[in-house]
């Protein structure tokens, strides 16, 4: 039995501790938010936060995250600058990889809260969109920034 | 025809009458026809005829219905249609027909309601039809104030349809199409809700991960579960069941299926263990038809694709014995029910399937392989299966876009444009119809608008793996081979992409888009300029793409003409992803197929493009008024072939084929 801490609150996982993170969230707990892209850890779709930091929990076991304060999607509120500007700017087309997107674009702008194009792109250029949403991301984590220090109204 | 209930005739556009009466369900509900259902509540409930993967259709059909009744799409509800063909009319999501192919019944269903309720709210007040009119989820009149729909319901009901007559509302009026609305799944998508076929929960889920064959054509031999523990059940999948063959295992989890996956051990036969994509690429070289060249020629040679869409191929089913459920993402909701059926040997009226949103498709989920699998499963141990798919199962077992050799050659004037051309070709057909005559190839991939006479010859030679439609299907092979060596002839005659163009166009619809995209994207010093155009689809598309000194893609300027456009975001949408495809398979993305299995297993070796590979994408809707055309897949092989040209121009040298930038196949 492992205890995390997810979207606040906690949890108890009955589950061999070798079992990927991402798994555990989506089929024990039912955050089916955070999605299963390649689980490799090479696209990021499901990316979200562990202590803060972005992560992948397709590459962590649950042994490993023990103890430790997930956030994923559903855990944002929804009305996140991030997730605001996703939506003001229509940034999605399928939509798939876009929790991942949002978490990374959410950890980036708790590092650096106002990020130039080449910020945004070392900090996002491990999370692969197959529909093409690159320069709408891009609009939106700096539309975000903006939400973020009160500049939209 | 929008189906039984709302069967329509006479469904030009403009006026339209609607036969068959249309009884209400239930008092306080109406459902004009199969997409629309009204009740006393003020619910208005639109049935969703197609299946979202992403391409925005289910925000145009919503939008549709919102400008027809006279309503916010914020006030409509969404069903998604089953499969269901007989009752929604065609309902599959290729070829880029679905807005071209669901304006008209969508608008008219709307329209259709709209009209009756103005009907009824005019009767109720004993006034004339054209005093009255519809705003805001209500009829007014000047004198007698407003009646909301919701209040209507049951009057509009029992009015039959047949006796009135039914407008659809003008474009000078239009207040929802054409606007700035997003989608309609956005705010699902950015909290997670979203539900796509990966998250499907039903009671009882179990969840099967597949071993697969681990060379092309390899049939199972032997299989030992012996090591196999906390599983529900192992199931072979026999290749004659219309799956590719494997070994199936059933568990609680989908941690625990893929665990008893990796501790299965079996051996293989046949197949072709020593397959080499290079090899199949010679292959092809020397099957290019060999006419008589004109003096200047170019060959190009083109990989295997695969689609990789960001969800892996997935499905849930649950066989029973008197029928059977599925929900999953999927391009042909009603060709799958179709096949299910026939499997299972029911009646398709047992069969239900349920599209869920689909994470990207391009192709992929036209194929039945991922929903057998399912089934199979199911039936085997009687309980709802999940099969999912790993990124490798998806990248290494796809149905990929085929390779082929181009060689193209044309005689020019003294100017150095083209006046005769030839293109020889050397492919293979896709697997579904491995019989395609050359003819059927021909009409797909030869979409050439420029006035230069010449001949298109194609031998085709049968498919040495899987192979299926892949966003423009023979268009992203034939037209970026056209473009290349179109680029190349304006390159060796010195003369602008765009202009060299625009002279050959005669009066093609092509010539305002390619004008507008090259007046919006000047040369300039020390950039590369570029060009290419598709004329497919029922639309007109340019890209104009400027490069820097390496080949590197600034900036990118494409204008379409799809006649009207009815969603601006979503036509840009589309238009990027295509151009992000073109980046992506331009430089870098490729199949390879070494002693007989794909090398690439996950976005890690299957190179597509990143953020940091992003030109700046300018969109410009050139509407003619044409009819309206497709679009989905209408950029990607010019924007391909632009990218590849301005490569070329900024390094000098030519292209040999795709990728540029790397050995092909």
């Amino acid at each position: 039995m492992y205890r995390l801490r997810v979207n606040g609150r906690d949890s108890a996982l009955d589950v061999p501790g070798d079992t990927p993170l991402l798994w555990a969230l989506r089929d024990d707990l039912g955050l089916t938010g955070v999605k299963y892209g390649c689980g490799v850890g090479a696209c990021g779709a499901c990316t979200s936060l562990v202590d803060g930091q972005a992560a992948r929990p397709c590459v962590r076991t649950v042994e490993e995250c023990a103890d430790s304060d997930v956030t994923t999607i559903e855990g944002l509120g929804g009305d996140h600058p991030v997730q605001r500007a996703w939506v003001d700017l229509d940034v999605a087309q399928c939509g798939y990889c876009q929790p991942g997107q949002i978490m990374a674009a959410v950890a980036l702008l708790a590092e650096d809260p106002d990020p130039d194009d080449a910020a945004i792109d070392r900090a996002l250029r491990d999370n692969v969109c197959r529909c093409g949403t690159y320069p709408r991301i891009r609009a939106a984590v700096r539309r975000a920034a903006r939400i973020a220090r009160g500049g939209v109204a | 025809m929008i189906g039984r209930r709302g069967f329509l005739v006479g469904a030009g556009v403009g006026v339209l009458a609607v036969s068959v009466p249309l009884p209400a369900l239930a008092a306080g509900e109406w459902e004009p026809n199969v997409l629309l259902r009204l009740d006393s509540a003020g619910g208005i409930t639109l049935t969703l005829p197609r299946p979202e993967t992403g391409q925005g259709v289910r925000t145009v059909a919503a939008m549709l219905a919102a400008e027809e009744l006279a309503v916010d799409v914020a006030d409509l509800r969404f069903v998604q249609a089953p499969g269901d063909t007989q009752r929604y009319g065609p309902q599959s999501i290729g070829g880029s027909r679905s807005v071209q192919q669901m304006t008209v019944p969508v608008r008219t269903a709307a329209a259709t309601a709209r009209c009756l309720l103005v009907a009824a709210a005019a009767r109720r007040w004993g006034v004339p039809v054209e005093t009255c009119h519809a705003r805001d989820g209500a009829v007014h009149h000047r004198r007698h104030g407003r009646l909301r729909y919701a209040d209507l319901v049951d009057d509009a009901a029992a009015i039959d349809p047949a006796t009135i007559e039914v407008t659809l509302i003008p474009r000078p009026r239009w207040r929802v199409l054409g606007g700035r609305g997003g989608r309609i799944d956005a705010r699902d998508i950015v909290t997670g809700r979203a539900r796509y076929g990966i998250d499907v929960r039903v009671p009882d889920r179990r969840v099967a991960a597949v071993l697969r064959p681990p060379w092309i054509g390899a049939r199972l031999d032997t299989v030992d579960d012996s090591a196999v523990t906390g599983v529900e059940a192992v199931v072979r999948l026999d290749p004659a069941t219309g799956v590719q063959g494997g070994v199936a295992v059933i568990a609680t989890s989908t941690a625990a299926a893929l665990r008893g996956r990796a501790a299965l051990r079996a051996t293989w036969t046949g197949g072709t263990p020593n397959a080499d994509s290079r090899a199949w690429l010679d292959q092809l070289a020397a099957a290019v038809p060999a006419p008589e060249p004109f003096a200047h020629t170019a060959t190009y040679r083109l990989p295997l694709l695969a689609h990789a869409p960001m969800e892996p191929m997935n499905a849930t089913a649950h066989v029973r014995p008197d029928g059977a459920t599925l929900w999953m993402p999927t391009q042909d909701p009603g060709g799958h029910r179709d096949r299910v059926a026939a499997f299972l040997g029911v009646d398709r009226a047992a069969v239900r399937v349920e599209p869920t949103l689909s994470g990207g498709a391009f192709g992929r989920r036209f194929e039945t392989d991922f929903v057998m699998e399912a089934v199979v499963c199911s039936r085997a141990v009687g309980k709802p299966v999940q099969v999912v798919w790993t990124r490798d199962d998806d990248t290494r077992h796809d149905s990929y876009r085929p390779m082929s050799v181009h060689r193209l050659s044309a005689e020019v004037d003294g100017s150095g444009l083209p006046v005769r051309r030839a293109h020889d070709v050397a492919t293979w057909p896709l697997s579904i119809f491995p019989a395609m005559p050359p003819d059927l190839v021909r009409l797909i991939g030869d979409q050439f608008p420029y006035t230069v006479p010449g001949d298109v010859r194609i031998a085709l030679l049968p498919a040495p793996l899987r192979t299926g439609f892949w966003r423009a299907v023979y268009a992203g092979q034939f037209v970026y081979a056209e473009e290349c060596f179109l680029g190349e002839l304006a390159r060796r005659a010195r003369a602008d992409q765009v202009d060299f163009r625009l002279r050959l166009l005669g009066e093609s619809r092509l010539r305002p888009v390619l004008a507008a995209a090259g007046e919006r994207l000047r040369p300039r010093r020390g950039r590369v300029r570029a060009a290419a155009c598709a004329l497919d689809y029922g639309s007109a598309c340019a890209i104009v793409v400027e490069a820097d000194r390496t080949g590197t893609p600034t900036r990118v300027v494409a204008a379409v003409d799809v006649g009207t456009t009815l969603h601006p975001s979503g036509l840009r949408a589309q238009v990027e992803g295509c151009v992000l495809d073109a980046v992506s398979t331009v430089f870098g993305a490729q199949v390879t197929v070494r002693d007989g299995a794909v090398v690439e297993s996950s976005f890690r070796d299957y190179a597509w493009a990143r953020i940091d590979q992003a030109p700046d994408i300018e969109v410009l809707a050139v509407d003619s008024g044409a009819p309206i055309g497709g679009l989905g897949e209408l950029a990607y092989p010019p924007a391909a072939a632009a990218l590849a040209t301005a490569w070329s121009m900024a390094r000098g040298e030519p292209v040999t084929g795709m990728p540029v930038n790397r050995p092909v196949g």
